[in-house]
């Protein structure tokens, strides 16, 4: 395999309130996000490490780029602490209220901007969870995707990017042409810990690079009112009412089950 | 990727973002020193167990008190002897306490106190970084040591090695670091408690009825006796947060290894004593934790200079817990607060340099302060306890129970009657005039 | 951008096809799509794309379709992302439907952005509940924050209004062979060398579906990789055996199996949990069960707050018990 192909790897990561965290405000019904500590969207770690190992193989380097409020920088400190070289923070208040349309506009053009080879996603964000901002990324280049990607086989003398692909009922392996936008599924490998120094380094030195909507030239095209979709209302899921009851022993439980089953 | 090298970039390193911790990184920040926290959890406070009064004296000293993420004060304490079936109890409400600034003692919640406390410091020019465990010092031969000079930590990152001229050990109660690094002793199972706490949740309106409280006013309550924690040495509390209530249980490790009974076997049957479970009933637990305190006493301390590293807090075994007083943050903010300012004295922070005598001013100034002081007061108490076990969980809360009934009595005998029987109640459980006077006399320091 | 006075009516529904399969969750759509249609007055159209598929859009038909429109071509086998979005988009810019509804399998997430971002459309991930207002404006809910909260989300200004939609959540429509209405061949406007990627290898077993199940068994972590306890109770129940992401990931347990957010939803009567903590994401894939067992070691376990019945104690013993008790065969000893 040869490495020194140097792929410019983008790894998009995105700031998510820990959702263990996550409270609903019981008379407004709307969510209490600023309670809740950000942290780094979960399947973004396996992206990273997916990322890394890429690198690894094929030369080159990792930026991880997010896009949202200054604070959200935190969550590139994190990527650059696990590894990334660099990073980019997409922020301007113009993004304010953008759903997957925009958020995948700005991320395409930062990826195109870079001169990406290879672009890493996670599979979902657990806020949002549409799974839909890779494809979207992918579709505003026209690049190629992998999505439910399980494994990552760099073949940079080929311009190709070849992955195992978790399907209906089985697994694929298919090699995609470069510029490839790919989604890595959650929990498909083993993300690292940040080194000591590396971490110390992300989290006093590092410094992102900003770009605004206006540098990448969508100023006009991002934000709430270019967003397709709109939420039209949030209430609390009404919790289904289960009887919570602990039995203690086996015969309890089975005398349940049969009643259960014996019902139809 | 080059990733630069930290290695004796800090002045000092500080193991643990707790209340010691945060005070040294705190008192060097000021004094202008490079400093590095190490903290295991995923921020400050998350692995705190604690559930109580925090004693605010030194940290007013260190920080504008009037931001701090404070629960309640305290308007009321209670001491409650407790049997099987009864409690006798003593309440106070001094008015003082209501004024500012009321007694420097306030319920907190320690996973937002902690970060906030954290925060102060980083704010001070510190840098904390979480999620790092330190596993051991590293040691370099030199310095008149025998087994070397502390030169830096261990942490379980990749790349997790890291030097500094100093080290400030600040790990709380389970000392890994320092009994690894032969800072300290093994804590002896006599000189440890076991703790079990519950977070129980509830409307402000309920916690405010039920302990007669108005506004930020707050309660903490100590229970003893047989009815608290069984035939252990111990006892169970309760205090009253903003939308919480921490109730728990905090005995002997020694006791708790005798019965079969689990800390959390004990925290219910405490919550279960009829003179508990109307405080305690409806809750929603929303945190529940079980954790050691030092109680070992003065005698317990180990050195707290050595080699280059200092310790600070229940790291040092820096805790008054004698059943009347369970004081640990207060001394831990203040030994903190002082090795951080002898450090700051002694490390030349332009070649790295290390004045061994400046850091031994950290002892010395400890010694004349009140955590040394109130420790070597209290000291009898400890053993006391142990060596009277008997009488003072089981005998006296029964004899003090069957007095009161006794004096209290409404039937159709004289009340002289039942006044001579109560007397004679409890002068038995005593042991007569003489041993109530020999009692009197060994206790007298707890009120003194 | 579609907020031009250009009209945009009809309901479609993509039907899914591999192998001659069809994917249960396109059948639920395509009933939800007729009471969609019902209401608003529009037709039922079913969208079929590969390669021999003229009698999936024939069936199509027989399950509530007014029309179908077929795209047929070898350049569709195996499914690729590219040659199914720029088929569709072409369809879909044509013939300017009003609502399209997808199922939200690997294969309907994969593509639908591709569709969804050239077209301006706005596209809705994963709902549970579909339905429409007075002006025929699609209310698609979905559950947000793992579940806690429900969001309503509408397209108002563009066009077309694009859904992928959670397995398992509607019953499938029903076969009517008395049923007619087109079938209709549409322009292929695909090339085979347009494609970005070339597949490999594909290696696909059987679908398991569990959606329809009565009862479903179900292992988590907790069974560390021994599902015999597992599937000797489904059998015992004559269930099915289903799975939480941890299982599957781990290898133990075929991913059609798996329940929740990112697997599918399930219906059962009896719905049994063993060795599964009850994470949120896994909970939304189980809440429509009408009674929840758990086992769980753990008594603290999230599970039990979503469960009519709990049994704290290791599911290496309560299972085979259970099984006994219920009349089945215990598994063999497991050999060391
Ligand atoms: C149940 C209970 C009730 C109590 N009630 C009271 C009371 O009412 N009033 C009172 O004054 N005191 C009370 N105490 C005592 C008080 O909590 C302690 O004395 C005080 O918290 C000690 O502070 P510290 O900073 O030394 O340690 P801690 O607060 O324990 O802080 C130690 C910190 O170091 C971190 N750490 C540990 N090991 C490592 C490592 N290897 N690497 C990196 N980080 C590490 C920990 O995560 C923690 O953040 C109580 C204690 C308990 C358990
Ligand atoms: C974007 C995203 C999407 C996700 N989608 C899904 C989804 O669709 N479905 C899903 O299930 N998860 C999903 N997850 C994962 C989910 O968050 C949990 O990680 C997962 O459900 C955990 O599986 P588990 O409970 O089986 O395993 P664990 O978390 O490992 O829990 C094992 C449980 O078994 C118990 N146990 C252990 N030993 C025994 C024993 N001998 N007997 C009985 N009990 C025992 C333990 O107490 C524990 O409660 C998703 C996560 C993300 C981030
Ligand atoms: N605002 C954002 N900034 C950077 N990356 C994002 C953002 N939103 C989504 N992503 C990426 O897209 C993936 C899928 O997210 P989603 O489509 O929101 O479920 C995430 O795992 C990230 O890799």
């Amino acid at each position: 395999m040869t490495v020194d192909a140097d792929w410019t790897i983008v790894v998009p990561v995105k700031q998510v309130p820990d959702a263990d965290d996550v409270t609903i405000d019981p008379e407004t019904g709307t969510l209490n996000r600023s309670d809740a500590p950000a942290v780094l969207n979960a399947p973004d770690y396996n992206a990273v490490e997916a990322a890394l190992s890429l690198r690894e193989r094929a030369g080159g380097e990792v930026v991880a780029v997010t896009m949202g409020p200054p604070f959200a920088r935190a969550v590139l400190e994190t990527a650059v602490a696990l590894g990334a070289d660099d990073a980019v923070l997409l922020t301007d208040r113009a993004f304010g209220g953008s759903d997957t349309w925009p958020t995948s506009l700005a991320l395409a053009r930062a990826a195109d901007e870079l001169d990406a080879d290879v672009v890493v996603c996670g599979e979902e964000s657990t806020d949002s969870s549409t799974g839909q901002v890779p494809p979207g990324i992918a579709a505003h280049n026209g690049w190629a995707q992998l999505t439910y990607a399980e494994e990552l086989e760099p073949r940079p003398d080929d311009d190709e990017l070849v992955a195992v692909r978790d399907v209906e009922g089985g697994h694929e392996r298919v090699a995609a042409e470069t510029p490839v936008v790919v989604a890595f599924e959650y929990g498909e490998n083993e993300p690292r810990a940040a080194g000591l120094h590396r971490k110390i380094y992300a989290e006093t030195e590092f410094e992102p690079e900003e770009w605004s909507a206006e540098d990448l030239g969508i100023s006009e095209q991002v934000g709430l009112v270019n967003s397709p979709t709109k939420v039209g209302g949030m209430d609390t899921a009404d919790p289904v009412e289960r009887e919570q009851a602990v039995v203690d022993d086996v015969d309890a439980l089975s005398d349940r089950i049969t009643e259960v089953t014996a019902d139809d | 990727m080059e990733t630069p090298d930290y290695d004796n970039e800090f002045d000092a390193i500080v193991v643990g973002a707790g209340l010691a911790g945060s005070a040294a990184a705190l008192a060097m920040a000021n004094q202008d020193l490079d400093v590095l926290v190490l903290e295991r959890g995923q921020s400050p406070g998350t692995k705190n167990v604690f559930g109580g009064v925090l004693y605010t004296p030194t940290v007013r000293e260190l920080v504008d008190i009037d931001d701090a993420p404070l629960e309640r004060y305290v308007a009321e304490k209670r001491y409650g002897v407790l049997t099987e079936t009864d409690e006798t109890a003593v309440t106070m409400r001094p008015g003082e306490w209501l004024e500012e600034p009321h007694n420097d003692s306030y319920t907190v919640l320690r996973g937002s106190f902690d970060e906030w406390f954290a925060e102060q410091a980083v704010d001070a020019g510190a840098t904390l970084l979480t999620e790092t465990t330190v596993t051991g010092l590293v040691r370099e031969p030199g310095g008149g040591a025998a087994e070397g000079r502390v030169v830096g930590v261990e942490t379980d990152r990749p790349d997790g090695t890291i030097r500094a001229p100093v080290v400030v050990v600040a790990e709380g109660a389970n000392s890994l670091v320092s009994e690894g690094a032969g800072l300290r002793d093994h804590h002896d199972r006599e000189d440890v408690a076991v703790a079990a706490k519950e977070v129980l949740k509830f409307d402000r309106e309920t916690i405010e009825q039920r302990f007669r409280l108005n506004g930020d006013q707050g309660v903490a309550y100590n229970y003893f006796g047989e009815g608290a924690v069984g035939d252990a040495v111990g006892g169970g509390f309760i205090y009253t947060n903003k939308r919480t209530v921490s109730v728990g249980v905090a005995y002997s490790i020694e006791d708790a290894v005798a019965s079969d009974q689990n800390p959390e076997e004990t925290l219910n049957d405490f919550k279960q004593h009829p003179a508990v479970a109307p405080l305690v009933r409806g809750g929603r637990t929303v945190e529940y934790s079980a954790h050691a305190i030092p109680e070992g006493g003065i005698d317990a301390v180990p050195d707290l200079v050595s080699d280059g590293a200092l310790l600070a807090g229940d790291a040092a075994g820096l805790v008054l817990n004698n059943g009347v007083h369970l004081e640990g943050t207060n001394m831990a903010v203040e030994s903190g607060y002082q090795a951080g300012r002898a450090v700051a004295a002694a490390v030349d922070g332009d070649d790295g340099s290390v004045d061994d005598r400046a850091l031994a001013t950290y002892p010395e100034e400890l010694a004349d302060s009140f955590v040394v002081q109130n420790l070597q007061h209290y000291d009898f108490f400890q053993e006391l306890a142990v060596e009277d076990r008997e009488f003072l969980f089981s005998e006296l809360p029964r004899a003090l129970a069957d007095a009161e009934t006794e004096y209290f009595a409404v039937d159709r005998d004289p009340k002289e009657a039942h006044a001579e029987a109560a007397k004679d109640r409890l002068l038995d459980a005593a042991g007569g005039y003489v041993g109530a006077a020999k009692r009197a006399w060994k206790y007298r320091k707890l009120l003194s | 951008m579609t907020d031009d006075d250009t009209v945009h009516e009809d309901v479609w529904v993509f039907v899914e096809e591999h192998g001659g399969d069809v994917a249960g969750v396109s059948w639920e759509l395509l009933a939800k799509g007729r009471e969609l249609a019902d209401e608003t007055g529009e037709d039922l159209v079913a969208l079929v794309v590969g390669e021999g598929v003229d009698d999936v859009g024939a069936e199509a038909v027989e399950r509530g379709a007014d029309r179908a429109l077929v795209a047929d071509d070898p350049v569709f086998e195996p499914y690729r992302a590219g040659p199914y979005g720029d088929q569709f988009r072409a369809l879909v810019e044509e013939r300017r439907p009003s609502i399209v509804l997808i199922g939200g399998t690997t294969t309907g997430r994969d593509f639908a952005g591709r569709v969804a971002v050239p077209a301006d459309a706005g596209l809705t991930a994963d709902c549970t509940e579909l339905d429409v207002d007075d002006e025929g404006l699609l209310l698609a809910r979905r559950p947000t924050f793992g579940g806690d909260a429900m969001a309503t989300i509408k397209c108002p200004d563009h066009r077309p209004q694009m859904a992928t939609v959670r397995a398992g959540v509607f019953d499938a429509a029903e076969r009517d062979p008395d049923r007619d209405g087109d079938v209709e061949a549409v322009d292929v406007v695909v090339e085979a060398d347009d494609a970005l990627s070339r597949v490999l290898e594909r290696e696909v077993g059987d679908v398991a579906d569990i959606t329809d199940a009565d009862v479903v068994v179900a292992g988590g972590g907790g069974t560390e990789g021994d599902f015999a306890p597992v599937e000797a109770l489904a059998d015992a129940l004559d269930g099915e055996v289903a799975a939480s992401r941890k299982a599957v990931d781990e290898g133990w347990v075929e991913p059609a199996r798996q329940v929740g957010q990112t697997g599918k939803t399930v219906r059962p009567d009896l719905y049994v949990a063993a060795g599964i903590s009850g994470a949120v994401q896994h909970v939304e894939g189980m809440n429509d069960a009408e009674t929840v067992v758990a086992v769980n070691t753990d008594p603290n376990a999230p599970i039990f707050e979503h469960a009519d019945y709990g049994i704290v104690g290791d599911l290496h013993e309560v299972l085979p018990e259970l099984t006994d008790r219920l009349g089945g065969r215990s598994p063999p000893e497991p050999t060391a």
